[in-house]
């Protein structure tokens, strides 16, 4: 919403300078969100063009003497519409416009210009508004030497608005003078409004067959000459940002901008009929709307006819076939309150937002609708000659009362923290022209019906506060004593994301929404998928079910970057019908051109993340993890290097590399992923531990390197090494793997090394020779291995 | 004979101060204090001597052998002295060498703001609560006094998923779900972070996800001023101890009164700069105390209890306070973004 300084000053004193009259708005009413001259520009004055010739030298040009009230300059001037006798706007040597522009007296092939006659461009007033090509001429009676910005009504100061929904009162200069009178003071004059009705009676019957529609008022006006509005009305409009059309559209247009009320004007004679009726619309009924569209109704949409047809679309838009035309010469003034919910719908499904639809749909003040239907019609008399005809006919179902809503002293300053004084609650409700009557600390409060959005005693609190002034509110902090803690899944997410940063994996966030194709990519149970219905671009339609393919496209754009080493890791939902589903992936690239002077980088493989895997699932207290060889059909994974991680027999996770194929596909090098669903494991209870004594005896160490075939895995290995052990064998661990031709094909050499130790006593070499002797025979047995010899 | 040994003591002395290592040194050792050596040769010839010569004598030899010894012992020290001196000069470094690089992580921007504010709440008593992403009409809304075709849904236009569900597009739900949660009515401090929705075009300042955090306090007593005093505090805690903030009416549906909550410009320190536009104060998040109607819809007696609510958009906190340009490079990823932020 915008409203101009001059209009308001109709409705109220302002003796404040405008900047801080916009600072307290600002602060008490609503944002302003631009505060500036209509026209910036400085050093115009009106002139009289006294003679007009070519330019001796430019075929295009013109050669101009202006009268400009004190002098006569000599002006060059391009426009082809120039001719001597038109009074112009003449921007002086020194002026300033709007664009920044700075006139200074010029040569122009050969001849000097000490001025410039301007267009209505140049002034900063956009095309749309009057398409007008060329110098703007002024009326013949303008007067030379004066100032053309107020002569053209253009002398103003504008202030836009980011109003919030529940302040539709402010959708109108007086609304917003109502306000202004309660935090600046000022008197304020209320619109007098006069109708000089003709004996003639009003013939219109108005009837309602819909609850749609509360009120409807209609009067009709005869012998309205439409043209071109006065220049005032039509500066106003531009300056609210409405493009003027004629005198009778522009009249109901500045009729809304001035008291918030929405009107529609028919041609009269084309309505062919003597009554009005509101009612919803039949299925499969059209309507031509204004914008010469055929459009097809429902039977939610409210429309206004002549008892037979359509005629206008209820809020939203009139009918081609009833529009004012140049012709027209009787018309009908419609002003009537919607239901704010139709119109709503009705104007979103076919895309007809409208500064009367959003009235409508904010709600008016029932108030207004006799009041703004009096003032077009005096309008409509003093601009286009009209004639109003006797007698306003409608229908009016509100309760034109205003509302009472109580409140409590004791309510304010508890919800406030602010203990107010009766005096202070008081002098806010006199401001805002609330009456009001207070007993015990209760006021009872009559809303006026401007006011709709105040409905309780928490919306008069909030009137209290921002006029009072949220600066008096003091600062305290809740008194009650609450505990604050994480959550254990939150204290588990925070320390495996420690764990990955440790390890020099850097956090990304990516996208929830992505393609079809990247939702379900990495899903091997292809579950159903959740689609946006109004998606901005198919890139982003589907919510996704694993987090790998983004981090797979962050890696590409990181390398098509010259950024290759990249070790990322995110933690997210993936969303399935049955849920969302925390998941923790990361994507390790395994070549990178970092270099240290003296220590290499680490070679990166199926083992380093594989070991960051085991560390994430030593954090959650998991100790049973197995690694199982993936069954998939996806070419997904690199076959060989690529595994299930399973846990309580479920399958958790994968961690592999990624297939050849699809890093080709993708222009990557060797790179290594893991991606884990932590649903089941993240808050599980943690038991606490306790200390295991520590054994005061020493250990024994062996190392035993056997030679097996390729298919025995370690872990078959460890565990058959372990089912024939003592409880004195505590460890086992794999330190060399080999592989050579001479070892035989099919053959690998692995070496684990066992710690044996006791809690009682110092083991014997022997005893330990003999468990080492049993273990070799039963791993002789089981896997065929035997004694590699160095 | 004296004179004699006493030439090879001067001889003697001037070998062992030119020695340059312990082996050399060995052999003087063994050449002038050993048995084979001058002195002692000498100690044999002395039994030779007279009575009365022989204890002076004697007396002289110890005293030459003594001194040889000491003079040999420090020498000995010496050499080792400069070994060890050498064999550290040896070893020196180039210092100025890079160390071996440590590589950490780097959390994302986004994160650390979340966890900043987590940490300065929970320290205030409140719990973190979170709740789905993709959400019910009913939670993101209408228990939010939004019913349908409420003109205020225009404010945060939404990504549907059916008519009745759809990405949330503030985590305000997650407090409506607390509320119902909390059924025994106690009174109870939460903060809702995470990831939230709008259908926007996206530009520099949007983008159609993006995080935010709430807060909801609601209580007996829980004051206007109670907000206030929390929001300087957290915009104290993310852009420095000078920071004022100031409250302007505004509108949300859940809340009555409603504000826009604006800082003073930490650039400018409220004198007026390009960041905050000339006027000194930078619009940062939105609050009000919890609509009645919401406390009802939630099963708390609004006769009895009042809370307070906020929202913070997680991105914004970010763009302002690290000067990011553009809200798009959160979610791209770029490592040479990411990484500035270690």
């Amino acid at each position: 919403m915008i409203v101009t300084l001059n209009w308001l000053k109709e409705f109220i004193d302002i003796s404040i300078d405008y900047p801080v009259l916009a600072e307290k708005f600002n602060l008490m009413s609503a944002e302003v969100s631009r505060l500036e001259h209509f026209v910036n520009a400085h050093g115009l004055v009106i002139g009289e063009v006294k003679t007009c010739e070519k330019h001796p030298d430019a075929a295009k040009l013109h050669l101009c003497q202006v009268d400009v009230g004190d002098k006569t300059l000599q002006i060059i001037c391009g426009a082809p519409n120039v001719m001597s006798q038109q009074k112009v706007i003449v921007a002086l040597e020194g002026a300033e416009l709007p664009n920044g522009f700075t006139i200074k007296a010029t040569k122009i092939r050969g001849v000097f210009s000490y001025g410039m006659i301007c267009s209505l461009d140049e002034l900063g007033i956009d095309h749309k508004y009057h398409q007008e090509d060329g110098i703007h001429v002024l009326s013949s009676e303008a007067p030379v030497g004066e100032d053309p910005l107020k002569y053209l009504a253009l002398d103003d100061v504008i202030m836009e608005l980011d109003l919030t929904p529940n302040r539709a009162d402010l959708m109108s200069h007086l609304g917003v003078a109502f306000d202004l009178h309660a935090l600046a003071g000022g008197e304020m004059h209320l619109p007098d409004i006069q109708v000089s009705e003709i004996s003639e009676k009003n013939p219109i019957n108005v009837f309602t067959e819909t609850n749609g529609c509360p009120s409807y008022y209609a009067r009709v006006v005869k012998n309205v000459s439409v043209r071109e509005s006065p220049q005032w009305i039509k500066s106003r409009l531009i300056a609210c940002g409405i493009r003027p059309i004629n005198n009778v559209v522009d009249i109901s247009n500045y009729v809304m901008l001035e008291l918030g009320q929405p009107l529609h004007l028919f041609d009269y004679e084309k309505i062919d009929s003597k009554q009005i009726v509101v009612r919803q619309a039949k299925k499969g009924e059209k309507l031509v709307t204004l914008d010469q569209k055929e459009r097809k109704l429902i039977e939610e949409d409210l429309v206004i006819t002549n008892g037979k047809r359509a005629i206008a679309l209820a809020g939203v838009m009139g009918g081609k076939d009833t529009e004012v035309s140049l012709n027209t010469t009787m018309v009908l003034i419609e002003s009537a309150t919607f239901d704010p919910i139709r119109i709503r719908k009705t104007s979103k499904r076919l895309d007809l937002r409208s500064e009367s639809s959003i009235r409508f749909e904010r709600g008016l003040d029932p108030n207004r609708t006799k009041m703004a239907i009096d003032r077009a019609a005096m309008m409509l008399e003093s601009i286009c000659g009209g004639e109003t005809l006797k007698g306003v006919n409608f229908f009016d179902t509100h309760l034109l009362k205003d509302r009472e809503v109580f409140l409590s002293l004791d309510k304010l300053s508890h919800m406030t923290g602010r203990h107010y004084l009766a005096e202070e609650v008081n002098m806010v409700f006199e401001k805002l022209n609330f009456k009001f009557n207070e007993s015990d600390g209760i006021y009872r409060v009559h809303v006026p019906s401007r006011r709709p959005d105040i409905r309780t005693d928490q919306d008069l609190v909030e009137e209290i506060v921002r006029i009072h002034g949220y600066r008096n509110i003091p600062t305290t902090f809740p008194k009650t004593m609450t505990v604050g803690k994480l959550s254990q899944s939150q204290i588990q997410k925070r320390a495996l994301k420690e764990i990955l940063l440790s390890q020099g994996l850097d956090e990304t966030i990516t996208y929830s929404l992505v393609s079809e194709n990247d939702a379900t990519l990495f899903d091997f149970d292809s579950k159903p998928i959740i689609k946006v219905l109004n998606p901005l671009t198919e890139d982003r339609m589907v919510l996704r079910h694993s987090l790998l393919p983004s981090l797979i496209r962050v890696l590409s754009y990181n390398l098509a970057r010259k950024c290759d080493d990249i070790r990322i890791f995110e933690m997210g939902s993936g969303y399935f019908t049955d849920g969302e589903k925390p998941l923790l992936a990361a994507l390790v690239s395994a070549t990178n051109s970092s270099s240290h002077w003296q220590h290499p980088s680490e070679k990166v493989n199926f083992f380093t993340l594989k070991g960051l895997v085991e560390a994430v699932l030593a954090q959650l207290a998991i100790s049973h993890v197995r690694f199982e060889r993936l069954e998939t059909t996806k070419a997904l994974f690199h076959p060989g290097i690529s595994a299930a991680i399973i846990v309580e027999e479920k399958r958790i996770g994968y961690v592999g590399r990624l297939h050849p194929e699809l890093e080709h596909s993708h222009s990557l090098n060797e790179t290594y992923v893991f991606e884990l669903d932590l649903s089941q494991i993240l808050d599980r209870n943690i038991p606490k531990k306790t200390m295991a004594l520590i054994s005061k005896y020493p250990a024994i160490s062996r190392d035993l390197a056997l030679l097996v075939d390729q298919k025995h895995s370690a872990q078959s290995l460890i565990e058959a090494i372990r089912e024939k052990a003592s409880p004195n064998l505590r460890e086992v661990k794999v330190f060399d793997v080999y592989t050579d031709d001479k070892l035989g094909q099919e053959k690998k050499s692995i070496a684990f090394n066992l710690v044996f130790q006791n809690e009682a006593k110092t083991l014997e070499t022997e005893e330990v020779d003999k468990e080492i002797d049993q273990i070799l025979d039963h791993l002789s047995e089981s896997v065929q291995a035997s004694i590699r010899k160095v | 004979m004296i004179q004699q040994l006493e030439a090879i003591l001067e001889e003697a002395k001037a070998k062992i101060r030119q020695a340059s290592d312990l082996n050399e040194l060995g052999d003087l050792k063994a050449l002038y204090l050993g048995k084979k050596s001058a002195f002692s040769a000498a100690m044999q010839d002395m039994r030779m001597m007279s009575e009365s010569e022989r204890p002076l004598f004697g007396q002289r030899i110890n005293a030459i052998k003594a001194e040889l010894s000491t003079l040999l012992e420090q020498a000995k020290t010496q050499i080792e002295k400069a070994v060890i001196e050498q064999k550290l000069q040896s070893e020196a470094v180039d210092i100025t060498l890079p160390g071996k690089p440590i590589r950490l992580g780097a959390t994302h921007l986004v994160t650390q703001i979340i966890e900043e504010i987590e940490n300065l709440f929970v320290g205030m008593g409140y719990t973190i609560e979170e709740g789905p992403e993709v959400e019910l009409d009913k939670y993101n809304f209408e228990m939010l006094n939004l019913p349908k075709d409420h003109p205020a849904r225009d404010m945060q236009d939404s990504f549907y998923i059916t008519e009745e569900t759809l990405l949330r597009t503030h985590t305000s739900p997650v407090q409506v779900r607390a509320m119902l949660a909390n059924h025994n009515q106690r009174p109870f401090k939460i903060i809702c972070p995470g990831k939230v929705y709008r259908n926007d075009d996206e530009d520099k300042t949007h983008s159609h996800q993006f995080s935010q955090i709430e807060a909801l306090v609601v209580d007996e007593n829980t004051s206007l001023s109670d907000l206030k005093g929390t929001l300087l505090l957290l915009a104290r805690t993310l852009f420095g101890e000078e920071r004022q903030i100031r409250m302007r009416p505004s509108f949300f549906p859940f809340t009555e009164p409603s504000v826009e909550v604006d800082i003073s410009c930490h650039r400018c320190n409220g004198a007026g700069c390009s960041l905050c536009k000339g006027t000194g104060w930078i619009e940062i998040l939105g609050a009000g105390m919890v609509n009645n109607a919401v406390l009802s819809m939630a099963g708390y007696d609004p006769e009895k209890y009042q809370g307070f609510a906020f929202g913070v958009g997680v991105e914004r906190v970010a763009i302002l306070r690290h000067a990011v340009d553009d809200i798009r490079q959160f979610f791209v990823n770029d490592m040479r973004f990411n990484r500035q932020f270690r």
